[in-house]
């Protein structure tokens, strides 16, 4: 039998906040352990403990890593609020450090005690040099290097057991899914959506992704790669469902009807009117954009203003301060960048002007729609809308 | 409605193929087996040999069975240099080669190969005298393509087989474009290795053959277990290989009649096209009639490739395997030809199957005229 636990932020949470966000927390820990059907997750005293009765520990850990309002995680030893109980899991410790590092002669470790039960009768202090003294006695090739040991050996005295481990492996941090509500992401198939989608996932935002597709100008394969972006957010979230509007007549209204330097900024308050539409429609409290300043044109601030008129909901921009090498980081490491670097062309680039306006002013905007069937357009674009649901293999 | 144009892409299987490929899933023996289930599936693999032989037009020789056309290209490439390349340091092959030609011949020049590409007149076929007087005492190989796939030029090999009677230099001719269409293209050409592909010619993918000519002996790329003449070891496919034999014995049989049915249809796709407003062909002098290119200059090939698919007309820019992916760039072979890059952009290859009709190039054209003349309105391209 083997345990983790799993820790959370829960300093920074009071009241019923806080229940909320154990319940759900313990929730989505419990739905990620579904492939593992010996694996057990219980709340105890402001952790999760994870009791594994066969399956091996390193799956599970890495499967829970991914679970957002998890700080950090350690696979521990159980032992009685005995001395030679921790005396001997710390050995233990010691013994498997040893064996995955051979080429160490002289390994040094530290003991770091924790005592939340204050009636056990001896203090931090007293019980490191008891089972330091310990493991010095048993393994006599190890030293005690308090600066920069090898390994720590951390102890947790607490009201029923204690816990012994070495590894503190970090988390994602932030909310569990699920736990903010749900948002419309505005979803293309380049590098900063799905990141800007991922980092509102993970203050637990519910994603219900939009992506406007412009067949023939786009190709089926450009929404087969937003498709895989869907499900990649997924696999973060447990659950995301994908609207695809229907783009074209939209966008060729606006090449008719508008003066080329304002394509863009007009085609951008079309999506963000058609994407408003769909949140009254499915209930959606915010949307979320990719946008960050000054990237490329139609990123300044006077663009966005023109852009961010058309809508009362609050638009979230994420990776507003963000670089773009911070923002391809990111999408690497959450696996989404190898999908949005394949080549085919999404609608942005298609109808891109040779002079589009960086600073367009509001008033110019407006009258560049005034021969724009906006409503209709828009209308239109919401009824040809259809919609498909992604979920974390453990949620289907 | 489909409307298949994309023949130079691949082929639907040949309801032959599919009927021959039902009956053969009962042949499961491993054709290097002693006892009788690997004696039958052993003669179900030298029957496919010989149908491919004879589809070739040629007599001995050997028929070494590949994963495809690519792989038969790089075999005969890498295959003859590795067994003769003492016999020199320089290679020929033409600008307008396929990747899996061409590539092959850039890893070459990084290894220190002396290699000449021969470049395309403006109309996308190649003289053979402008190959031949590449060649030198030292060339040990000279590469040509039988058929362009993306322009459908009509390569003089059968000339420079001629030119390079009696010199030491080896020929090889990639007809992966010309199998099955021209009669005995193998015959015709008269190099002495030359490689096919199965799904061009309605069997399936994954299978393909490279032929030698009597007495060539050429290295293995892949060492084990000595199948295939010990040229390509490993399991053979026979599924796909009783399936290539099937498609070849057909497609052979009535070569020479689809042909001149083809030409028909090319003349007639050829006009269609060009009295389109806007619309350039690129007919070279001699070519297949199964492949047409046109470009629209001021569109944007992959845009058109879209319009036309939505109304239910399946064809391609350039090539298949150069129009999307990592590799995605403009046409190479166009390019070579000293194409405007706009003219490049805006390319279509159309290309016909035996199966084609002349209501169905009729209806091509007439979806490809309202497509772009659609397109060219959204996008405001003058015409």
């Amino acid at each position: 039998m083997q345990h983790i636990v799993v820790r959370y932020g829960e300093m920074s949470l009071k009241g019923k906040n806080r229940s909320d966000f154990e319940r759900l927390l313990l929730r989505n820990v419990r739905t990620a352990l579904r492939p593992w059907p010996d694996a057990r997750a219980e709340r105890v005293s402001g952790r999760i403990l994870v009791t594994l009765q066969e399956t091996s520990l390193e799956p599970v850990l890495a499967r829970l890593q991914r679970v957002f309002g998890v700080i950090s995680l350690s696979p521990v030893t159980v032992t009685d609020l005995q001395l030679e109980a921790f005396q001997q899991a710390a050995i233990q410790l010691l013994r498997e450090y040893e064996s995955q590092h051979p080429d160490r002669s002289h390994p040094t470790f530290k003991i770091e005690v924790k005592r939340t039960n204050k009636r056990f009768p001896l203090r931090s202090p007293e019980i490191a040099d008891e089972v330091g003294g310990a493991c010095l006695r048993a393994l006599r090739r190890w030293k005690v290097d308090v600066h920069h040991p090898d390994i720590t050996v951390f102890l947790h005295i607490r009201d029923a057991e204690a816990h012994v481990y070495g590894r503190v492996v970090p988390g994602q941090g932030g909310m569990p899914a699920g736990s903010a509500g749900r948002a419309g992401l505005l979803l293309s198939g380049g590098i900063d959506s799905p990141v800007a989608g991922w980092l509102s996932m993970k203050r637990g935002v519910e994603l219900e992704a939009i992506h406007f597709h412009s067949f023939p100008f786009t190709s089926e394969r450009a929404l087969q790669k937003v498709q895989t972006l869907a499900q990649t957010l997924a696999d973060w979230g447990g659950k995301v469902t994908l609207h695809t509007v229907h783009f074209t007549e939209v966008q060729t209204a606006i090449r008719q009807h508008c003066p080329p330097p304002l394509y863009i900024t007009v085609m951008r308050r079309m999506m963000l009117r058609i994407a408003s539409a769909l949140a009254q429609q499915h209930g959606l409290l915010a949307l979320i954009t990719g946008e960050s300043l000054g990237q490329v044109a139609s990123q300044t601030l006077e663009s966005l203003h023109v852009i961010n008129a058309v809508t009362r909901l609050p638009v979230l921009r994420p990776l507003i301060g963000s670089d773009k090498l911070e923002i391809i980081e990111l999408a690497r490491r959450i696996g989404t960048y190898e999908t949005s670097i394949l080549p085919y062309e999404d609608c942005c680039t298609l109808f891109v002007p040779p002079n589009p306006r960086t600073r367009p002013r509001l008033a110019e905007t407006e009258a560049a729609e005034a021969k724009l069937a906006v409503d209709e357009l828009v209308a239109d674009a919401v009824a040809r809308t259809t919609s498909q649901v992604f979920l974390a293999p453990e949620w289907a | 409605m489909e409307l298949y144009l994309d023949h130079a892409a691949t082929t639907p299987l040949l309801p032959e193929v599919q009927e021959a490929l039902t009956a053969a899933f009962a042949v499961y023996g491993n054709p290097s087996s002693l006892h009788r289930k690997g004696v039958e599936a052993e003669q179900r693999v030298e029957q496919a040999r010989t149908q491919v032989m004879r589809a070739l037009g040629v007599n001995g020789g050997r028929l070494v069975f590949t994963g495809g056309g690519t792989e038969a290209n790089n075999l005969a490439i890498f295959g003859t240099l590795h067994r003769h390349g003492g016999r020199g340091r320089h290679v020929v092959t033409t600008q307008i080669e396929h990747p899996s030609v061409l590539e092959c011949f850039r890893a070459l020049a990084r290894q220190g190969w002396e290699v000449t590409f021969v470049p395309p007149e403006t109309d996308g076929t190649v003289r053979a005298d402008r190959i031949l007087s590449a060649v030198r005492p030292d060339t040990v190989l000279v590469s040509v393509m039988h058929v362009n796939n993306e322009t459908g030029a009509l390569l003089p090999v059968a000339e420079v087989a001629q030119g390079l009677r009696g010199k030491r230099t080896l020929f090889h001719v990639d007809g992966i474009q010309a199998f099955g269409k021209i009669p005995w293209a193998g015959r015709a050409a008269g190099a002495d290795l030359y490689t096919l592909s199965g799904h061009k010619v309605g069997a399936p993918k994954g299978v393909g053959a490279l032929y030698i000519r009597p007495g060539l002996e050429i290295d293995p790329l892949l060492y084990g277990g000595g199948q295939e003449h010990g040229l390509r070891s490993g399991t053979e496919n026979t599924l796909g290989i009783m399936a290539l034999g099937v498609a070849a014995e057909r497609v052979a049989s009535q070569a020479a009649a689809h042909w001149r049915q083809a030409e028909a249809l090319c003349d007639l796709l050829v006009q269609g096209l060009s009295v389109i407003p806007g619309c350039v062909v690129q007919r070279p002098v001699v070519a297949s009639p199964y492949i047409v290119s046109a470009s629209f200059p001021g569109l944007r090939g992959e845009v058109l490739v879209h319009a036309c698919e939505a109304q239910g007309l399946y064809v391609s820019t350039g090539s298949a395997c150069s129009s999307k992916g990592p590799k995605a760039h403009d046409s190479h072979v166009l390019r070579a030809m000293g194409k405007p890059a706009a003219d490049v952009q805006g390319t279509l290859r159309f290309s016909l199957g035996p199966q084609t009709t002349r209501a169905d190039i009729e209806q091509a054209l007439q979806i490809v005229r309202e497509q772009t003349a659609w397109l060219s309105q959204q996008l405001r391209v003058r015409r």
